[in-house]
């Protein structure tokens, strides 16, 4: 007998590994008409994963201190060996996140998979999209560049329009009345510690709830069929349905390959797109750049805002959206999925995408 | 009715939570851009003239020059008390300037250019103009300007003596500038540049197209040893480049075998349905 049998069988034999592995890859079926947006999710927990890896690795070096901060992550950028790849993966990386979840959550919107059984599974899904954002805007502090101090500042001012608890509410997100060395501290707290913890068991959650309740069948062609557990809890089966493994495991492969040659394109041939001049500065609070624009993903937010009478109107539009986002798999309750079936539905989701892409290009030129 | 309760508490406590994500806003700019930018005719004909100069590039700003203070926005910015110096008469501009610009005004001083301040001669802004401020260049000595005051003959000597050092100054200064928006450290690099770039300035300054001449060959060759540790930077850039490029090609073939494994599979349950 082999000596990776032997292992194998002892495992086996103590925790009886075999069913579990054929329950969830080899026995468990999925949908035949699966299409190639049900790879992001795969491709998420691998660009995840790198992210927890990079992150790790950039902790080693990086100094959260509003003296040290910018000058370790210039050591990790010229001295540590592939530093600059590191640091490179971690930022592009951060990116190409925001990408795919808009497009795991924009496929997942437009194929209706968010229709009852699975509401927590969307509003896990959406929490994990704000998280998501949040380490983003938290990450964005830690190199103490000029980009870094002035888009906290401008970020953070915002919530002064809050009526009554604004300022107080400033207060409390700096660590005092302006970015400090408290407000790094912070941050940084939040961004490697806080919210990578709550990141984790939203995604644990989010996983439990599709395994459990079982992948939903795309809307569309003959194998569409209506489902809906009326009066008890039943999972999702796909009897006469596709392996995971590994049938469709090879088309993640084949998705996951792709998105990290478009990362690695970035990161070796145009790093700079996601990186402007003022983040190659030291932090000045004496200084103020001419125009601080925030990140790509928050160019529609900032158009909104400039849109609006008052920051407060901005603010409420904002959260009225988000809100109804989150709340959708409440509000839109009938049970047909396929979007020919739903003309309204889809001139809203056309409309509201090309809006969200002309305030961003607007936001960007403005 | 009953039903619907718990789902508008938790859509306003979902909506007061993400009011307090916080969206961006516009930085503000200093009272003085404010005030005068929002004027028209003489008062406001400075701030966009400003915008177009070195010294924004490089942050200088109204009150670096004028003083007073750009965080007061009322017009006690401008009081001398909070150190306003308002407008400098002609003779005054090269101790105006050259509180910062010390070197080029000790040379400009020396030159036959500064024994004529105040006969008639040029001073600052006649070549580097104000408020669009001109960085110092071989393209400021040209016939329109030169011909001013006198022939362009001795102008062009010089003209031709500095330009073929400028344009090997302004090749490191964009490599460098590349180079560290990549994140590399160029700092010290930089920093030389600049001061032999100053250095180099200060002989346009004296109007001698001999001693010009004469030192060329000295900062060409300095120059030199900051292009080879560019050059040295940039092959290390191009390595990268090709292995990077030999590992995105990997994946991309990886991607593409899957895609191939994929279809094969696809064809299998086609065929077993």
């Amino acid at each position: 007998m082999s000596w990776h049998k032997r292992v194998i069988d002892w495992v086996e034999l103590r925790l009886g590994i075999r069913d579990i592995l054929a329950q969830n890859l080899t026995e468990y079926l999925l949908p035949r008409n699966t299409n190639v947006w049900y790879t992001l999710g795969a491709v998420l927990l691998t660009l995840f994963a790198l992210q927890f890896l990079t992150g790790i690795l950039l902790l080693v070096h990086y100094v959260p201190d509003s003296n040290e901060a910018f000058k370790s992550v210039n050591r990790i950028m010229n001295e540590i060996p592939f530093g600059w790849l590191i640091r490179y993966l971690h930022v592009v990386g951060s990116n190409m996140i925001v990408i795919a979840l808009l497009l795991h959550m924009f496929s997942v919107l437009f194929m209706k998979s968010y229709y009852r059984p699975r509401e927590v599974t969307w509003l896990s899904g959406f929490g994990l999209f704000n998280l998501g954002l949040a380490l983003c805007l938290t990450g964005y502090l830690l190199p103490w560049s000029q980009l870094s101090f002035w888009a906290t500042t401008v970020a953070t001012d915002a919530a002064g329009a809050v009526p009554v608890v604004g300022d107080q509410l400033v207060r409390f997100l700096r660590g005092g009345p302006m970015v400090s060395d408290t407000t790094l501290g912070r941050f940084f707290a939040l961004h490697v510690m806080g919210l990578p913890l709550l990141f984790g068991l939203l995604v644990g959650l989010h996983l439990f709830c599709v395994r459990r309740a079982g992948i939903s069948s795309p809307p569309f062609g003959s194998d569409y069929r209506l489902w809906e557990p009326k009066d008890r809890f039943r999972h999702q089966h796909h009897p006469g349905g596709i392996p995971f493994f590994p049938n469709y495991a090879t088309k993640d492969t084949a998705v996951i390959c792709f998105f990290l040659a478009a990362l690695l394109t970035v990161v070796i041939f145009a790093p700079t797109i996601f990186i402007p001049p003022d983040a190659l500065e030291p932090a000045n609070p004496f200084t103020t750049p001419a125009h601080i624009k925030p990140e790509w993903y928050f160019l529609w937010a900032y158009q909104t805002l400039k849109i609006f009478p008052s920051k407060f109107l901005g603010l409420a539009a904002q959260g009225a959206l988000m809100t109804f986002l989150a709340l959708l798999p409440f509000i839109d309750r009938g049970p047909e999925r396929r979007p020919a079936q739903r003309p309204i539905f889809v001139t809203c989701y056309v409309l509201g995408v090309l809006i969200l892409i002309g305030l961003s290009i607007w936001g960007h030129y403005s | 009715m009953k039903r619907l309760k718990p789902l508008l508490w938790a859509g306003i406590g979902l909506f007061l939570l993400l009011l307090a994500v916080p969206g961006p806003v516009l930085a503000a700019e200093t009272s003085c851009l404010q005030c005068h930018g929002a004027q028209s005719g003489r008062f406001g004909e400075p701030v966009p003239l400003w915008r177009q100069s070195i010294h924004a590039a490089n942050g200088i700003s109204c009150h670096n020059c004028h003083g007073g203070d750009p965080t007061v926005m009322s017009m006690d910015a401008m009081s001398p008390e909070r150190g306003f110096r308002g407008v400098p008469a002609k003779t005054d501009i090269p101790d105006f300037c050259g509180r910062c610009h010390i070197g080029v005004k000790e040379d400009y001083l020396q030159s036959a250019h500064g024994k004529a301040l105040g006969k008639g001669g040029p001073q600052c802004v006649t070549c580097h103009s104000n408020h669009k401020v001109v960085a110092a260049s071989p393209a400021l000595i040209n016939p329109q300007s030169c011909t001013r005051c006198h022939d362009y003959g001795r102008a062009a000597d010089i003209k031709a003596a500095v330009t073929s050092t400028d344009q090997m100054i302004g090749g490191i200064s964009d490599d460098l500038a590349g180079l560290h928006h990549l994140g590399i450290d160029v700092k010290e690099m930089q920093g030389k540049l600049f001061s032999l770039r100053n250095e180099f300035h200060r002989l346009f300054h004296e109007v001698d197209a001999e001693k010009v001449r004469q030192q060329t060959a000295d900062f060409q060759q300095r120059l030199g040893q900051i292009r080879q540790q560019v050059t040295v930077i940039q092959e290390r850039l191009d390595q990268r480049k090709l292995v990077g490029g030999g590992v995105i090609a990997l994946l991309v073939l990886a991607g593409v075998l899957a895609a191939l494994i994929r279809k094969n599979y696809h064809e299998e349950e086609r065929a077993g349905e």
